[in-house]
């Protein structure tokens, strides 16, 4: 209504110009009928540059018909007799009508021009606001507060499909929950003219998140969809941030449970140093049978003690991350070496095979924590073997890792227990009475391995024996590729 | 007249252990309860020989022995709970001679404080020295010039280095290397020959990652490789 009046009067305003400067050329400034028609055409002109299409076409006819009325002879009449005039008349209407509408467009790109900035301006203010939420659900709040905020619409509902939560702004019901969900299942966007409202869907990565609403919105389907996708970030980046702080404040719990063992494995040892110490010192001297025999008793169990000790430490320090292997360039075969000169005792008796290829390039690997692994699967090959069953240390390039195995000839390991076997605290069924052992050892090797970025398996068939192998990254420089 | 043993714990009950064990193996025992008294006791009783606890309140043990290292030869066996390798080579880097985590059987340990208490014998025989372009060394004085500078040894690396040098070209084996740096019961310990040899590589070799003086020979040894004859 309020535009139609606007219209009107404009035109009136109009008209009243073009019988402005046609009273004034007919009765005080006489001119020749060009002037007259030139004066009109800047007229016209500048009734299309302010006010649009419409009141300058109102303009051109009625300036027509003026200037045919009152300066074209014969004046007095409408009618023109030279043809020539017929051609100055249609002249002067073509060019009113064609300088009115280029101005009306030069006059409707700057309004846009000055619409998409006002966007792009608003788009950033809220890509900012995004910026500073790092919580899901407040970030959906400020979304939808700042998006009526800096748009200056009446109305923004979010729906948030994978936590399936509606974030509306105050009192605005026009876009139904079932509307939202259609468009973010679609991924396909709607708009509704007569209810001025239109549903983007939400995306990231070519995945629909979720969508987006506006009621009474003027905004381009180019700016809905940049909102849309800024929108898709801000709530990504907030999740993202929410699982980061969830997953640090569950290691750091870990973290403090290392701490904690630490000075409990501390607080372990110390007396057992003593009684160890006390107990040994007593062994060594010349004893009877019984004493010689309790003496003994005491000092394995100090020891197993102090075993059990270590390796729930290890174990929670694996579980904490708080493993940090020392990477460098070592030769498996070193290392190899070097366990089995610690492990001489226990493998005293047994034939042991190496197939070591000389080609084989370095690995990058801590020295001690990849000693551990291997100590842990000679433990096992020489507990769960017959005495004096041969073992077999082999390595080999495969592709970037190295592979090291340790087999045995024992019994093997049944299948349904091999993938348990690197579980925390689990003992084969058929030795759980017959070795002592924490179940831990082998969970600390996986964890060792993994904290190398390889990975450690067992292949086994019951009655022939048993094959641990693990991975470990070889000196990138050092494959021949 | 025997040897005398300065333990250093702030354990009460590991002090008492120590004292029995010890006393009752022959040995004089004197306690410290930290490291600052551990250091006056340096000086006021002269012991032969330190063991030392890493763990403790105020002045750690890594820090006393440092000090300790500053102005006295005394052998420092660390005594610990903790038995990673970073620990251990910590320790060593520190100047301790010798390494035991706890808890230990009281046999190594007398094993260990033996062979600490055994003086390496002067540089008679062998070397007097080596040279070449951008390594000089002179085991008479004990100085070590790499590319004309200064370098300090610890008395284990200088052994080390000496036992080396002088089967120059010729892979020594682990265990020979160990029994003639730390004493007869030794042999399996090729890590402290890993953290000794890196620290020499470290001193004097120009590229310790490419080192071209001390070689490893793999399953053997370590092996000094003589320059070739220009």
């Amino acid at each position: 209504m309020n535009r139609l009046w606007q219209t009107a009067i404009r035109i009136v305003v109009s008209l009243a110009l073009v019988g402005a400067i046609v009273f004034v050329y007919k009765s005080i400034l006489p001119a020749n009928s060009v002037t007259v028609a030139l004066t009109l055409v800047l007229a016209i002109l500048w009734i299309a540059a302010r006010w649009g299409y419409a009141e300058s076409i109102v303009a051109s006819v009625v300036g027509m018909l003026g200037l045919d009325y009152f300066f074209i002879p014969p004046v007095g009449q409408l009618t023109i007799s030279d043809p020539e005039n017929w051609a100055a008349l249609a002249a002067f209407l073509v060019t009113a009508v064609t300088a009115s509408e280029l101005s009306v467009r030069a006059r409707r790109r700057e309004a846009e021009s000055i619409a998409r900035r006002q966007e792009v301006e608003r788009l950033y203010a809220l890509g900012q606001t995004l910026l500073l939420s790092s919580n899901v659900h407040t970030a959906a709040r400020d979304i939808v507060n700042s998006i009526i905020r800096t748009f200056e619409i009446s109305g923004a509902v979010l729906f948030n499909q994978v936590t399936g939560e509606f974030y509306r702004s105050e009192g605005h019901t026009k876009i139904s929950d079932d509307q939202l969900r259609r468009v973010a299942e679609t991924g396909e966007p709607v708009t509704d003219s007569g209810l001025q409202t239109s549903i983007v869907p939400i995306r990231l990565g070519g995945q629909t998140t979720g969508s987006l609403g506006f009621v009474g919105s003027t905004l381009s389907s180019a700016a809905r969809n940049a909102l849309a996708h800024l929108v898709a970030i801000g709530i990504e980046r907030a999740r993202t941030i929410e699982e980061t702080n969830q997953a640090e404040a569950a290691r750091q719990s870990e973290v403090l449970k290392a701490t904690l063992l630490d000075a409990l494995a501390h607080d372990l040892k110390t007396p057992l140093t003593s009684i160890k110490g006390a107990v040994t010192h007593l062994l060594a001297k010349p004893r009877e049978a019984e004493e010689l025999e309790l003496l003994t008793i005491a000092n394995e169990e100090a020891d197993r003690l102090n075993r059990l000790v270590v390796e729930v430490l290890e174990m929670a320090r694996i579980e904490a991350s708080k493993l940090h292997p020392d990477r460098a360039r070592h030769h498996i075969a070193d290392i190899i070496q070097a366990t089995l000169k610690a492990q001489e005792e226990a493998l005293q008796g047994r034939t042991i095979q190496l197939r070591l290829p000389d080609s084989l390039p370095a690995a990058e690997v801590d020295f001690e924590f990849i000693g551990q692994v291997l100590k842990q699967l000679l433990d096992n090959a020489i507990n769960y073997s017959p005495p004096n069953a041969p073992l077999t240390i082999s390595a080999h390039l495969e592709g970037e890792r190295i592979v090291v195995t340790v087999a045995d000839e024992g019994k093997g390991i049944p299948v349904d227990e091999q993938s348990k076997i690197f579980d925390k605290y689990y003992r084969g069924r058929a030795w759980r009475e017959k070795v002592l052992g924490t179940g831990l050892g082998l969970s600390i090797a996986k964890g060792i391995v993994e904290a190398h970025g390889g990975k450690i398996w067992v292949t086994s068939a019951p009655g022939k024996g048993s094959m641990f192998s693990f991975a470990v990254p070889a000196v990138k420089s050092e494959l021949v590729l | 007249m025997s040897a005398k043993i300065l333990v250093v714990d702030d354990e009460p009950q590991i002090r008492r252990m120590m004292r029995a064990t010890l006393t009752s193996s022959g040995y004089q025992v004197d306690e410290a309860k930290t490291g600052e008294e551990a250091l006056e006791k340096l000086r006021a009783y002269q012991p032969d020989l330190i063991l030392l606890d890493l763990n403790m309140p105020g002045m750690g043990g890594l820090e006393a022995c440092r000090f300790m290292r500053d102005g006295s030869d005394v052998p420092i066996i660390i005594l610990t709970v903790r038995n990673a390798e970073k620990e251990k080579v910590e320790a060593l880097d520190a100047g301790a001679d010798d390494y035991v985590s706890k808890p230990f059987g009281m046999q190594e340990l007398l094993a260990r404080i033996r062979a600490a208490l055994r003086r390496m014998p002067g540089a008679e025989g062998g070397p007097r020295g080596f040279t070449s372009r951008d390594l000089q060394i002179d085991f008479e004085s004990r100085r070590v010039m790499v590319r004309d500078q200064s370098v300090r040894l610890t008395p284990k690396e200088f052994e080390l280095l000496r036992h080396l040098v002088a089967h120059g070209g010729k892979p020594v084996p682990h265990r020979e290397l160990l029994q003639a740096v730390w004493g007869p019961d030794y042999g399996n310990e090729t890590d402290y020959l890993r953290v000794f040899i890196n620290h020499l590589r470290k001193k004097i070799e120009p590229d310790p990652a490419r080192p071209k003086y001390i070689l490893t020979e793999p399953w053997v040894g370590y092996r000094f490789a003589l320059p070739e004859e220009p």
